[in-house]
């Protein structure tokens, strides 16, 4: 049951690297919360009940509902919809993240090591390289929060997998990360468009030497 | 329990002050703010605190306590001095940017004390929070972009050494993410594991600390920040970068990778040695001048880390003093604010006819930012440079030497120029207050009190910190 929903995590990723409407980075990003979520149920079964609903309400609430509503709400605002002024080519974003993908696979197989989920690590490590190639090939605002989301995604999915004082420290990490996504995304919608106009990384250059 | 007492009282008055109705009453909530940090300070050296423990999740150890310390002390400064920056300012943006840094210190606080990995990033990642709306206190589209790129650098370096501390903890084995939990299993750990969590801890960690390689947002955070609060940004939040930074050093001093740990932080002291060095010659900017002064001294300490033996003693030496040095100059900055409104290096001059006690606070200043006798920096630095040689790494002594003399030659032509090239700027009608100034030079003082004479408990704190 597990290694489905995880390959379907993988190919979302891969699929954000190609796509370029911002309606489907909002979507996918759907599609991730509804995944951690399940994942999350998966995994954490053995933990105690209030514990369990506690981390999986927060993922569904959060992950799966308000930050997408929210990429939703900005895309309609902003009538911003695709990334018109993308760095790269679809063709070289994909082979970018396929890179990523087998970088990914090869330090996980390389470091093979039965403390760790090999499958979560390199998903993990795979989330963190797609979002630093968002952040660094797209140009759009926008982009480079859905960058910063698949990161923090992908750091909730190998939390996961380590359990490591997960009923307590690691939820109150991930209920403020969340926050900071959702603050992020305030601040995003209601002062960088409004103040300066600007929906483009180019256009934030004025702090500088 | 006391400083889960310390805490609630810190966030109960800082937001208090975000409903405070007049300054009067901004005034009374932060006296009564320093009074709590004054009495936590006592308990911790006179009240039997320091050494021990508050539950699992925080230590009064001596690196927390020493920083501590250092951070009320500053902090409290910073109030003061803001207190005349903010004069002209709404009530609304005065009572959030107070309440802010007020929440701040404690968040600073928190990471200062926290005794397991997760608490040390969860305040890390508060502190982000807090500074990116003191950062955007001005509410231009300048300290919007700051502000931006602050949080969401941060946020993402702060993620990435999240995985870092997930990783370590998988390494190690460790069912908790305690420091001494994971110090006594890492020995056992998975190198590569150990190699790649250090990586992304350090990276992560490196735009709270102003290193190499995420240290392009403390700069801007420094810029666009009032100029008290980059004194506390570029002091006491930096320090925090540092303390995280210093425990999971420690943590990795029992295992097999601590060799290339070492050279790791060499790297990345040099890189960012470099940066400032040529940096501090290319702005135009007197506040981004003292930033990347802040990024060249983190270099230094990170040098200090990578040396190891003596070189930490001096790593933790040279991070006491830069506080006590860095906040003084960024808080003169202040008032050279009060007199000219802006900070351009091409066209602000006559300081030293216009505010005589602040120029000599910056002159002075520039000697003991220069590591020139009787400096604090000339002991740490000096006691880097033998340790560098006697490990036999000449080249390194020879790029340090290399790189502090355009740092000395910068620093000379930039803050000579303030004090005596002619200005070619309109005063501010507000003119200085001397008594700003005066306060300011007391931190300077202090620091150097400390080049001629280190005090007893001084020293013992830092021996017990720098012990591996």
């Amino acid at each position: 049951m597990m290694l489905p929903l995880v390959i379907l995590y993988v190919v979302s990723l891969v699929y954000l690297s190609i796509t370029e409407r911002f309606r489907n980075f909002a979507s996918i990003m759907l599609l991730q919360g509804l995944l951690l979520f399940v994942i999350a149920l998966l995994r954490l079964h053995a933990l105690a009940p209030l514990e369990l609903a506690f981390i999986a309400l927060e993922t569904l609430i959060f992950k799966a509902i308000v930050v997408p509503a929210i990429l939703f709400v900005i895309i309609r605002r902003t009538r911003i919809n695709r990334v018109t002024t993308s760095g790269t080519s679809q063709f070289h974003a994909l082979l970018l993240s396929l890179a990523a993908l087998a970088a990914s696979a090869s330090v996980t197989y390389y470091v093979a090591d039965p403390t760790v989920d090999p499958v979560f690590l390199g998903v993990a490590l795979y989330a963190l390289l797609s979002g630093l190639v968002l952040i660094v090939l797209r140009q759009r605002l926008f982009s480079h929060m859905v960058g910063f989301l698949v990161i923090e995604n992908g750091v909730f999915l190998f939390s996961t997998a380590i359990g490591v004082e997960m009923p307590l420290l690691i939820n109150i990490a991930i209920l403020l990360d969340i926050l900071m996504s959702v603050l992020m995304l305030g601040v995003f919608f209601t002062k960088i468009d409004g103040k300066i106009h600007a929906d483009d990384a180019d256009s934030l250059t004025n702090v500088k030497d | 329990m006391i400083f889960g007492i310390y805490l609630l009282l810190s966030v109960v008055i800082a937001s208090a002050v975000f409903a405070a109705p007049g300054r009067r009453s901004i005034h009374l909530a932060g006296t009564l703010f320093y009074l709590v940090q004054a009495a936590f300070a006592a308990w911790l050296f006179a009240g039997g605190g320091y050494g021990t423990s508050a539950g699992p999740l925080f230590a009064f150890d001596a690196a927390g306590s020493l920083f501590f310390v250092l951070l009320a002390a500053v902090s409290c400064w910073v109030f003061y001095h803001s207190e005349a920056y903010l004069r002209g300012c709404d009530l609304r943006q005065t009572r959030t940017y107070f309440a802010l840094v007020m929440l701040l210190t404690a968040a600073i606080a928190g990471a200062y004390f926290a005794s397991n990995l997760a608490v040390t990033w969860i305040f890390l990642e508060a502190t982000t929070l807090c500074s990116g709306g003191i950062i955007y206190h001005r509410r231009t589209a300048q300290t919007l972009e700051a502000a931006w790129k602050y949080v969401f650098v941060c946020s993402t370096g702060i993620a990435m050494a999240y995985l870092g501390i997930l990783l370590l903890a998988a390494a190690t084995r460790c069912e908790s993410l305690s420091y001494d939990a994971v110090a006594a299993v890492a020995a056992h750990g998975n190198p590569l594991y150990l190699k790649t969590a250090f990586l992304l801890i350090l990276c992560g960690y490196s735009c709270k600390m102003e290193l190499f390689p995420l240290y392009t947002v403390g700069v801007d955070a420094n810029f666009a920040a009032p100029a008290p609060a980059a004194a506390l940004i570029s002091t006491g939040l930096v320090n925090a970068g540092f303390v995280a930074v210093l425990r999971v050093y420690r943590l990795m001093a029992a295992t097999e990778v601590f060799g290339w740990v070492k050279s790791v932080l060499l790297l990345v002291g040099v890189l960012s040695l470099v940066i400032g060095a040529l940096f501090l010659r290319r702005t135009n900017n007197y506040k981004r001048f003292l930033s990347y002064s802040t990024v060249e001294n983190m270099g230094i300490a990170a040098i200090g880390l990578g040396i190891g033996g003596a070189g930490v003693w001096a790593a933790v030496f040279h991070a006491v003093c830069h506080t006590l040095v860095k906040s003084s100059l960024f808080l003169q900055m202040g008032v050279v604010r009060q007199v000219y409104d802006g900070y351009r290096i091409n066209r602000l001059g006559d300081y030293i006819r216009i505010n005589r006690v602040g120029a000599v606070g910056l002159l002075l200043g520039m000697v003991v930012a220069m590591a020139f006798p009787p400096s604090p920096l000339f002991v740490s630095e000096l006691m880097i440079l033998k340790e560098t040689i006697a490990s036999g790494r000449w080249w390194l002594v020879a790029v340090m030497l290399l790189l502090l003399c355009i740092v000395i030659y910068t620093f000379c032509l930039r803050l000579i120029r303030l004090c005596y090239q002619p200005n070619q700027d309109e005063l501010h009608p507000s003119g200085a207050d001397k008594a700003l100034s005066w306060s300011a030079l007391s931190l300077l003082l202090l620091a150097m009190v400390l080049g001629i004479w280190q005090p007893e408990l001084l020293r013992d704190v830092i021996d017990q910190i720098a012990a591996l």
